[in-house]
């Protein structure tokens, strides 16, 4: 195949397997027509739908409130911007996240990713309280929302940053749920 | 002391069903916990506990029917049940119960985070299946 019929595979494949995706603020009203939308697609998999409802939620409240990027909505309150897709494929859904951070914030998010990749179940609960016990604010405290995510997904957390400008990095998020 | 009564909303976030009950001490919160200020949502609910195990100081029981909290809410449960440790502490009569959907899928999940609830704050909670 030469790039310009790679290309169109790619477009194709991508078409095919997109449930959701979105690009803009996280606000309160997107993020509820999105769970609308996740809900309605996965009716017939009520496991699946309620596990995938709880990582967006999740994911979706990360880019609200930590994405560098930030536009006001219709009411002139502030939100965090970034894209979210929500795949299909053969034996899972896959969800993807990218929102812009700051450089300073990179070291601690690469490292709450690893630490969560590592743990096993147990150590991984364990963690959670710690953070949950942790008062909001605290560096590296507070936010459990990423652990609860690993929690509920079936596969480690597949994360990247790429250098975007002399601020900010680009944070890439990828969740794996099982069909059954 | 008041009753609270807030009817639960599935809305753009989810409003949970309070009923806080100073006369028969039975409290409930129910539906789902997703809010744009948890927080905000939630101090009334501790400050009505805390005049009611320092004043009242009649048997409590909690019952919490929960489908779906999100993280947030997560800690303010772990605050509510931390008051209800302390009134037992201090010799307050408190029963925790949680109903559950035994019938749901992948309950596992759920039940696991009701024992991270009970290792954190070293309350019982009865499990309830519906």
């Amino acid at each position: 195949m030469n790039t310009a019929e790679n290309a169109y595979q790619m477009y194709i494949d991508l078409i095919d397997s997109t449930i959701i995706s979105y690009n803009g603020p996280f606000d309160a009203q997107v993020l509820s027509v999105i769970a609308e939308n996740i809900e309605y697609s996965l009716s017939n998999n009520p496991r699946v739908s309620k596990k995938l409802f709880k990582i967006f939620i999740e994911l979706a409240q990360n880019i609200s409130y930590y994405s560098a990027e930030r536009q006001k909505n219709d009411e002139g309150n502030l939100y965090g911007v970034g894209i979210l897709m929500l795949r299909e494929f053969k034996d899972h859904y896959s969800f993807s996240t990218g929102n812009l951070i700051e450089k300073k914030h990179i070291l601690p998010v690469i490292q709450k990713c690893e630490t969560i990749n590592i743990l096993d179940r147990q150590k991984l609960r364990q963690y959670k309280r710690k953070l949950r016990n942790m008062p909001s604010g605290v560096p590296g405290g507070g936010n459990i929302g990423l652990v609860q995510v690993a929690l509920t997904a079936d596969y480690p957390l597949e994360y990247s940053v790429v250098p975007v400008d002399d601020e900010n990095s680009f944070y890439i998020l990828n969740v794996r749920v099982n069909k059954n | 002391m008041e009753n609270i009564h807030i009817e639960g909303k599935h809305g753009v976030n989810f409003i949970p069903t309070v009923d806080f009950n100073a006369e028969t001490g039975v409290c409930e919160l129910a539906g789902e916990s997703y809010l744009e200020d948890t927080i905000e949502f939630y101090t009334p609910l501790y400050d009505w506990l805390k005049q009611y195990t320092t004043e009242v100081k009649k048997p409590l029981v909690f019952n919490f029917r929960l489908r779906y909290f999100n993280t947030s809410s997560s800690k303010c449960i772990i605050d509510i049940l931390n008051i209800l440790k302390r009134y037992e502490t201090a010799g307050g009569d408190v029963t925790v119960n949680w109903y559950y959907d035994a019938e749901e899928e992948d309950i596992e999940d759920e039940l696991e985070e009701i024992e991270d609830f009970m290792i954190e704050t070293n309350i019982k909670i009865n499990l309830v299946p519906n």
